[in-house]
């Protein structure tokens, strides 16, 4: 005998209320869990990010807030004089920074110009953007999102005050807005400017807060990860060298853990989903006991109860799932809230896969919340349960 | 006549099955909730500590933490020239304490050395005790002729390598070898955290020339704005701020994280308000002739409602202190220390979750809300139903 949807569906419409707050229980933790997905799936998305660069970070061994010489630089690119293996080496200065009227805090890196482009393709400047980086030593390339925030175009004039000393005004000119990067916070300027500034000053010049090593493949990554410990090791300003994604990885379990806590939270709001599930279906089963006591009667076996149990189940956490899956999704695909940021991973993306894999969630959710009432379906003795309802 | 709790209470053992489904939902919302109330309580309480509205950081101009900020000799011997400074009893001179912020990398003991966080290492001088107030000394101080250091006691419990005797390589090339020889207290304060040592050793450690920051306690009597705008006018021309001020803009970063889990925690509350809904209705359903049985004896429709709503509370209640037990049950299995990072500052915070009175009564608070709002409307359905149709109902 044919199990029609139909019998399904109206059963579910038999009880409205119970069906619309079931709906709801299922349809928030399921929420719940998208966002906190989204987020987790976010950072992963920045190590993998960073992993696909084949970049390796070099800070100082002892801390990473201990500058590097800027002569450490040929030494590195001597390890690999064919440039084949090695394919660029770039030195980073923090200098933080916000503009003089606003203590908005700005993420601004000082480059070598000349490796930039090389080390960092994902920038994607466009062959005009490069020539201007090229030609102007007070270029800077603000992150689209900064430059939305601040209201920064090419060609405008931006000063900003730098978080570092000398804590001079410095004062650059826009030559992209990194449209195409994938980090769309960072502002990139040249450290040959800097440096002159530096001197200007009489501060501290000649130094880098890091480098970042382009290499050309994974066995030369892991190659050159103790190489360039080794090149330094017994001098004043020995390194310690992680490949890109490591070195990320650290400031993200830094910061409250929070891949860590949010994937925690997704699995207790799953658990919650489990239970408000379990506990309609268990209801359900109690109200109509006497209803699939007569189907059986009828001739409809075990297998046919048990199975009307779980597709109820299944049905009603799949629309649950659906709604609450598609809710944020909306939110923040097609309205304001797509600009809400995240620190470090910048905007939350809710991924079509992160969605789909949160209604295979409330499905398998659906059969877990019906195993015992489907299972207590299967085994009720027909004259048993007719007689208790009688 | 009201109904008594016995009543209530044994309605919940009726319809077992509901009752731990729904005392489950409550429970994993409260613990999450609890856990979430205590490690935000756990940030407050520190900063909360570390305001002592007496105490000035000052920094160098455009600095946004003591970590990035380089003040020289000579600029901060200008501060000698502020006024309304509290004084030294024993020598008269104002309450002045130059200070130097580095970073030393150390393994967590949480996890057993696999990860490793900057701890802060602090170069003070005499008058650093003078000026923060909240340090209290444990065992002996460093010595100024030899490489010694003391060690915040919440750094001493999270960070490995950090117990009395134990060494520790500071110095621009970690090759210097410092001895720990005491421990202190700040009240549960940031500075806790931190590892202090004499100033001009460190200084020379580190190839440093420049302080970082400067201490200043004003005196009892003085306008804190109005030394603020002393520091900052052309005589001196530092940045200053009161230690609240500076520990607030520390936890800007944080504050956004805890949003974000509280926006969900809340989201998991409205789904455990749904759950509960769900079993009220059906708990009412399943008793319609029973509470039809109680108006025609003489319970009034008052006492319906709040019956009902008092049955929820008592439910969401049991499932609330269940959610508490697990939160607090994992806090001792799993641990509850953590730390935070500071994004300006770039140290490690340790401090530690505990469940105060005021976190389990606020989880309690929020179960109780669940329980009416759940319970609200399923009540009033029950209280306003015709008894004649309702004693009708098989």
């Amino acid at each position: 005998m044919k199990l029609q949807f139909v019998y399904l569906y109206r059963n579910l419409a038999r009880n409205p209320r119970r069906t619309l707050l079931t709906c709801a229980a299922v349809a928030l933790p399921i929420t719940v869990f998208v966002l906190s997905m989204a987020v987790v799936d976010g950072f992963n998305q920045f190590l993998d990010n960073s992993t696909r660069q084949l970049r390796l970070a070099v800070t100082h061994k002892t801390s990473i807030v201990n500058p590097l010489p800027e002569g450490h630089r040929r030494k590195i690119e001597a390890l690999d004089p064919t440039g084949r293996r090695l394919l660029a080496v770039c030195g980073l200065r923090y200098i933080g920074g916000q503009r003089e009227d606003d203590p908005t805090p700005l993420s601004t890196l000082a480059v070598d110009a000349d490796t930039f482009a090389a080390c960092f393709p994902e920038q994607r400047l466009t062959a005009e953007e490069l020539e201007l980086w090229n030609r102007d030593r007070q270029a800077i390339i603000i992150g689209r999102g900064t430059a939305g925030d601040m209201g920064w175009k090419v060609g405008d004039r931006v000063t900003i005050m730098p978080s570092v000393p000398p804590y001079q005004p410095l004062e650059f000119h826009v030559v992209s807005t990194a449209e195409k990067a994938e980090d769309f916070v960072t502002n990139w300027c040249r450290r040959d400017y800097l440096e002159e500034v530096l001197k200007e000053a009489g501060a501290l010049e000649g130094m880098v807060t890091f480098f970042f090593v382009k290499c050309a493949g994974k066995a030369d990554l892991d190659h050159y990860r103790a190489e360039i410990d080794r090149q330094f090791t017994g001098s004043l300003d020995e390194t310690k060298c992680q490949d890109e994604k490591t070195f990320m990885n650290e400031f993200i379990t830094q910061q409250f853990d929070l891949p860590t806590n949010l994937s925690i939270l997704a699995g207790m709001t799953v658990f919650v989903a489990i239970m408000a599930a379990a506990n309609t279906m268990s209801m359900n089963f109690r109200d109509r006991a006497n209803e699939v006591a007569t189907l059986k009667s009828l001739g409809f076996g075990g297998g046919f109860a048990f199975g009307l149990i779980q597709s109820e189940s299944l049905l009603l956490c799949a629309i649950g799932g659906a709604v609450g899956a598609l809710a944020p999704y909306v939110a923040f695909t097609f309205t304001p809230l797509r600009d809400f940021t995240i620190p470090l991973i910048q905007t939350l993306i809710i991924m079509p896969g992160t969605c789909l894999k949160a209604m295979l969630i409330a499905m398998a959710i659906g059969v877990l919340a019906a195993v015992w009432p489907s299972w207590q379906a299967f085994r009720m003795k027909v004259v048993v349960a007719l007689r208790q309802f009688e | 006549m009201v109904l008594p709790f016995s009543y209530h209470w044994r309605n919940l053992f009726v319809r077992k099955t509901t009752t731990l489904m729904t005392l489950l939902v409550v429970a994993a919302v409260v613990g999450v909730f609890q856990w979430l109330l205590g490690f935000a309580d756990a940030i407050t309480d520190s900063f909360a500590v570390a305001t002592d509205p007496r105490k000035l950081i000052v920094l160098k101009p455009g600095a946004t933490a003591e970590s990035n900020s380089a003040i020289a000799i000579d600029e901060f011997n200008a501060l000698y020239q502020v006024a309304d400074l509290a004084r030294d009893p024993a020598t008269d001179r104002p309450l002045i304490s130059p200070e130097m912020i580095v970073q030393v990398s150390l393994p967590r003991l949480r996890d057993g050395g696999k990860t490793f966080a900057n701890v802060a290492v602090r170069g003070v001088t005499d008058e650093a005790f003078l000026v923060h107030r909240n340090i209290s000394l444990h065992g002996d101080g460093f010595s100024r002729a030899e490489r010694e250091v003391i060690v915040g006691q919440a750094a001493a419990r999270q960070f490995g390598g950090l117990e009395v005797g134990d060494v520790i390589h500071l110095g621009y090339a970690g090759d210097r070898v410092y001895r720990v020889v005491g421990t202190f207290s700040a009240g549960g304060g940031p500075m806790e955290s931190e590892i202090w040592g004499y100033l001009p050793s460190l200084m020379n450690a580190y190839n440093r020339t420049t302080y970082s920051s400067a201490g200043v306690l004003i005196a009892p009597e003085a306008d804190a704005k109005s030394v603020i705008a002393q520091i900052a006018g052309p005589a001196v021309e530092l940045s200053a701020m009161t230690e609240g001020d500076y520990w607030e803009a520390q936890t800007r970063l944080m504050a956004v994280y805890l949003g974000i889990s509280y926006v969900l925690v809340v989201i998991m509350s409205l789904a455990a308000v749904f759950s509960i809904a769900n079993t009220m209705f059906s708990v009412v359903a399943g008793r319609l002739g029973e509470i039809a049985m109680l108006r025609t004896i003489g319970f009034s429709r008052r006492h319906i409602l709040s019956g009902l709503i008092y049955e929820s509370v008592v439910l969401c209640t049991v499932g609330g202190a269940l959610g508490s037990a697990a939160c607090t049950a994992w806090l001792i299995g799993v641990g509850n220390t953590k730390d935070m990072f500071g994004a300006n500052t770039f140290t490690t915070m340790a401090f530690e979750i505990r469940m105060s009175g005021l976190i389990v009564g606020g989880s309690l608070g929020l179960v109780v809300l669940v329980g009416v709002l759940g319970a609200i409307v399923p009540a009033l359905r029950a209280a306003r139903m015709h008894v004649v149709m309702a004693l009708r109902t098989p």
